[in-house]
């Protein structure tokens, strides 16, 4: 049976087998990266022109009429938004994928050939999501809105907290099953998924994703550290220019760093089922 | 005993000037973040070495293949590290919370006494720390070893207690020592070059900058590293000393 580090180690490796399919993920990361800084530019734009329409009128926001608002800019803005949700999707995909390849033992990457099966896996993973943070979010939106007073608050933001941390844990396993089946019925059957964390050692799987998770954090915070000293150099030496270079920043970042981290991430995840079914 | 550890260990950092050089280089990155834990997973390795070594015994220097492993073992030893210091640190707030609903004598008696049993948890838990990795080492990086408390506690027992306090403090003199002894040498030269320069007529600012610079690469690039090696192979020879 192969150590925690050996899974991990394993996987810091695996995005290096092929450069070319890390650099092809890192495209729509970038997209997205790239997406998302020019969103928040234009939702501030929007924020200013509201704040201004605001205080030059009498009435109060929610009074105003619709037309009145940055209309063109909204649109924008949400049509941005739902092309993101759109990439995600393929990201998501491209990521169940890599279970699956982790759980077959492939040494290679998987290849971008079959777009719209990477899209139909990319929903069934979104769904699966979705589905295990339902009763987490519930509790904690009945908490916000039943509950005014805010000791009680506390506490139940609490309960959602440790429920959003149990049902992340059983997710992972939960997306392992699916992919190992390949059907999204194996996803909910708690016996089976309980089963295999069982098999593992309840201390070892928890451990392992931890240590996975940290071992992420690290590379991130790091990365990002370096990217935004980068960053600052450029914005110094090339005044005004402070969105281009953030843009730049930004696809740099998507193309390799966040690429490489879901490639390891969701390697790390396939192995740890490997290991909970020997 | 306790002489021979370290009769070993400075040889043993001294066997490659090489290695101590890319220590450095690495030491000179560390403010990437990421070089820092290499450094620490490399002397993860060369406690490996020393906990499956012998002492005088012609163990090598541990390479620099793999470096996403050492990376890995340098996240590890981190952690534990973390793990340990986390529970003087918890101790320690316990008791100024306790404290700060206090007033007058009672206050800053239950302080004076929190920090002392603090001090002692930090003693402790850097001994069961360094142990905790030499453990882990031993047993193929295993985790749960680094924080299997009673086994490490027998370790220290077999050692003795007495032995593990006296080598941690002599390896901290002889640190400090050999540190102090470079620097004073290295400026010592240098005033001699500034105060004959300066009777000469020349300008000694410069020789003092030269000597100023000279010593913090000597000390990033030999010095530094050569102590860090000294450490662990110590603390990895310690472990070995069991019964």
């Amino acid at each position: 049976m192969a150590s925690i580090t050996d899974c991990v180690v394993e996987g810091l490796k695996y995005p290096f087998n092929d450069i070319k399919k890390l650099l092809g993920c890192g495209v729509l990361f970038a997209l997205i990266s790239a997406i998302s800084v020019f969103m928040s530019m234009k939702s501030f734009e929007i924020f200013r022109t509201t704040v201004h329409l605001v205080e030059n009128s009498t009435q109060s926001l929610s009074q105003m009429p619709f037309s009145q608002l940055p209309t063109g800019d909204i649109y924008l803005v949400v049509a941005l938004g739902i092309i993101s949700f759109i990439i995600s999707l393929f990201i998501l995909g491209y990521q169940y994928d890599i279970v699956k390849f982790s759980i077959e033992k492939k040494a290679e990457l998987p290849g971008f050939s079959d777009i719209l099966g990477m899209f139909v896996k990319g929903i069934k993973y979104f769904l699966v999501v979705v589905a295990y943070n339902i009763i987490p979010s519930i509790v904690l939106i009945c908490g916000v809105v039943l509950v005014g007073d805010s000791s009680a608050l506390l506490i139940i933001s609490m309960i959602a907290a440790v429920l959003f941390i149990i049902a992340y844990f059983l997710l992972v396993m939960a997306l392992n099953n699916m992919v190992a089946h390949d059907s999204l019925k194996k996803a909910f059957d708690f016996n089976e998924i309980i089963a295999n964390i069982s098999n593992l050692g309840w201390g070892k799987y928890i451990g392992i994703i931890i240590f996975t998770i940290i071992v992420y954090m690290i590379i991130m915070v790091a990365v990002s550290f370096i990217l935004s000293l980068i960053t600052g150099v450029f914005i110094a030496t090339i005044s005004n220019q402070a969105l281009a270079v953030s843009f730049f920043v930004a696809i740099i970042e998507g193309l390799f760093v966040d690429s490489y981290g879901a490639i390891f991430y969701n390697r790390v995840c396939g192995s740890i089922y490997m290991e909970s079914i020997k | 005993m306790i002489l021979d550890i370290y009769k070993d260990a400075l040889e043993y950092s001294a066997k490659d000037w090489k290695t101590l050089v890319i220590l450095g280089v690495i030491c000179l990155f560390s403010f990437l973040l990421l070089p820092v834990f290499l450094l620490t997973g490399y002397n993860y390795r060369v406690i490996n070495t020393a906990v499956h070594g012998v002492i005088n015994g012609r163990d090598p220097m541990p390479g620099f293949d793999d470096i996403i492993r050492m990376f890995v073992d340098g996240v590890k030893v981190v952690i534990v590290q973390i793990a340990y210091m986390l529970v003087p640190f918890i101790v320690f707030i316990i008791f100024a919370v306790i404290a700060g609903q206090l007033s007058g004598i009672a206050s800053s008696a239950l302080m004076i006494i929190g920090c002392i049993i603090t001090f002692a948890l930090i003693v402790v838990a850097c001994l069961m720390d360094q142990m905790g990795i030499c453990h882990m080492a031993y047993n193929d990086g295993a985790f749960t070893k680094a924080f299997a408390i009673s086994e490490i506690k027998e370790v220290i027992d077999e050692i003795g207690w007495f032995n593990c306090i006296a080598t941690y403090l002599g390896l901290i003199i002889i640190t400090i020592v050999i540190a102090t002894v470079v620097t004073a040498i290295i400026y010592g030269i240098f005033t001699v070059f500034g105060i004959s320069g300066a009777i000469l007529g020349a300008d000694p600012s410069g020789i003092f900058v030269l000597g100023v610079l000279i010593n913090s690469l000597v000390t990033m690039f030999i010095v530094g590293p050569y102590l860090s090696i000294f450490n662990a192979r110590s603390i990895g020879l310690l472990y070995t000393m069991q019964i």
